[in-house]
């Protein structure tokens, strides 16, 4: 009956998510909704909804959003513009960053 | 070509065209927007989103009154959550020239009403906990600025113009403007479309010299390059954006829906010119800067630097209205404060189109104005 009355309770808590980017917990959802009010390239994308602006820049969601775009377009993803990188590459400390002297 | 029709057409998909377009289409003119690349994609998609009413210049002090008014009820208007923020500003006075020029400007402020004061070194560093005080003086503080999200404003108003039967067009450069005996005849695009028109608004930002040069005027905008970086998000440390004018200081404000640190510093010399590069000048001085300011960001992790254009005009005040081209409006030069400005200059700019009478009066902001004494807050 215990067991019953967990599966019933998660079954209202949790829905079914994808979470593209991880970073800033943009969900697949969400990323489908925005090309389809328009955002319809990587650059536009992020503005609206900050997917590749957390600690990983992109690393881990930009390929899985272009391969969403050509779904949703039909515009190819190996065609697509990736967003300009921005440095530094990897998140580093104020501190670290004040104290660097050129060499 | 394709043969349109259209009673304003708006050159440029930043805060300026889409604040201006959205209120023009509330009025009941068709509208049709313009944006060479992407909504945001010039300087508004690039500023760290500050609002303050706290000028010098008479005419920004109310204008901007009327900009963060809008601000706060934006969320209603639009259906678009903007996440404005009334955190404040804190100008921080390092010596006594510079406390003096901003007790000036406070008497100017509070004539128009600002709840804006000078403040103690002490106060300064309750406001915000672990400022350095070092040789602080005290600041100007106006706890009625704030600061919002650039892109969910725009986009709201962007979706706004469409909701009320504009249309909004991406990609699509404008690569000549028509005149007759003087007068706006029609807008040429790279799409091979002809929009005629009665009203053209130039809200072009750091590229609107060009577009104005398409109907024979020339206006005195000069561009240079502020460099920017974004922090990790971080818990909430403190409200007000921090101003230091120190020709070594800088700006930066913590951003209220996410907790990231975003902030910028005007270089010595200035950088002229629209190069949007990064450079690593920039990436180890602002941290220096943002570091000695409040050392205990020391830690705070370094997400991303980028640049973008302030549009400087002679005197650092906007250019606002008519040009000597019948129908040509402009709206530009914000010299740094386009999306503080937006939604104020956007609905006045629209009463002058629609009406030929802004509610306040703009002609302090005209493009053949004697551009005189410069803003001293830019």
């Amino acid at each position: 009956m215990g067991g019953k009355t967990r599966r019933t309770a998660r079954k209202r808590t949790a829905k079914k998510v994808t979470v593209v980017c991880r970073c800033e917990e943009v969900t697949e959802d969400e990323i489908r909704r925005a090309i389809r009010e328009g955002h319809q390239t990587l650059e536009q994308i992020k503005r609206k909804l900050r997917t590749g602006m957390g600690h990983c820049q992109g690393r881990g969601c930009l390929r899985i959003i272009a391969q969403m775009v050509e779904e949703e377009t039909g515009f190819p993803a190996s065609e697509q513009k990736l967003p300009t990188s921005r440095p530094p590459l990897k998140p580093l400390p104020l501190d670290l960053l004040a104290r660097y002297d050129g060499e | 070509m394709a043969s349109r029709t259209a009673d304003t057409v708006i050159v440029g998909g930043g805060i300026i065209g889409a604040a201006t377009g959205y209120y023009l289409a509330k009025s009941g003119h068709k509208v049709v927007l313009l944006e060479r690349s992407f909504p945001c994609s010039g300087a508004t998609g690039r500023c760290i989103g500050g609002i303050r009413a706290q000028f010098t210049h008479d005419l920004s002090i109310r204008v901007m009154i009327e900009s963060i008014r809008l601000f706060s009820e934006l969320n209603d208007e639009l259906g678009e959550t903007v996440h404005w923020h009334q955190g404040g500003y804190l100008f921080l006075a390092f010596d006594e020239p510079r406390k003096q020029a901003f007790l000036e400007a406070i008497k100017v402020q509070r004539n128009y009403g600002l709840d804006v004061e000078f403040i103690s070194s002490a106060e300064c560093g309750q406001i915000v906990p672990g400022l350095n005080r070092e040789g602080l003086l005290g600041g100007a503080y106006c706890p009625t600025d704030g600061q919002a999200d650039p892109f969910h404003v725009t986009y709201g108003y962007l979706a706004g113009i469409k909701r009320l039967g504009g249309e909004v067009r991406v990609d699509t450069e404008v690569t000549g403007i028509n005149t007759r005996d003087s007068k706006v005849v029609s807008v040429l695009t790279s799409k091979g479309d002809e929009f005629f028109c009665p009203n053209v608004l130039n809200a072009a930002g750091a590229w609107s010299d060009e577009i104005c040069r398409m109907a024979g005027i020339e206006v005195p905008i000069a561009p240079d390059r502020h460099e920017s970086l974004v922090t990790e998000a971080v818990e909430r440390l403190f409200d007000p954006m921090l101003v230091d004018y120190r020709s070594d200081g800088c700006y930066f404000v913590q951003h209220i829906g996410t907790g990231h640190f975003v902030g910028c510093y005007t270089p010595v010399p200035l950088v002229p010119g629209r190069n949007m590069d990064a450079t690593d000048e920039f990436i180890t001085e602002m941290p220096r800067r943002m570091v000695r300011l409040v050392p205990k960001l020391g830690q705070v992790k370094v997400l991303r630097q980028w640049a973008g254009s302030y549009c400087m005009t002679p005197d650092g005040s906007p250019i606002c209205g008519r040009t000597p081209v019948e129908g040509l409006y402009i709206s530009s030069g914000m010299s740094g404060h386009g999306f503080m400005f937006g939604p104020a200059l956007g609905k006045l700019m629209a009463e002058l189109i629609a009406c030929g009478k802004p509610s306040i009066p703009l002609d302090q902001f005209a493009p053949d104005r004697e551009f005189g004494k410069a803003e001293a807050m830019k």
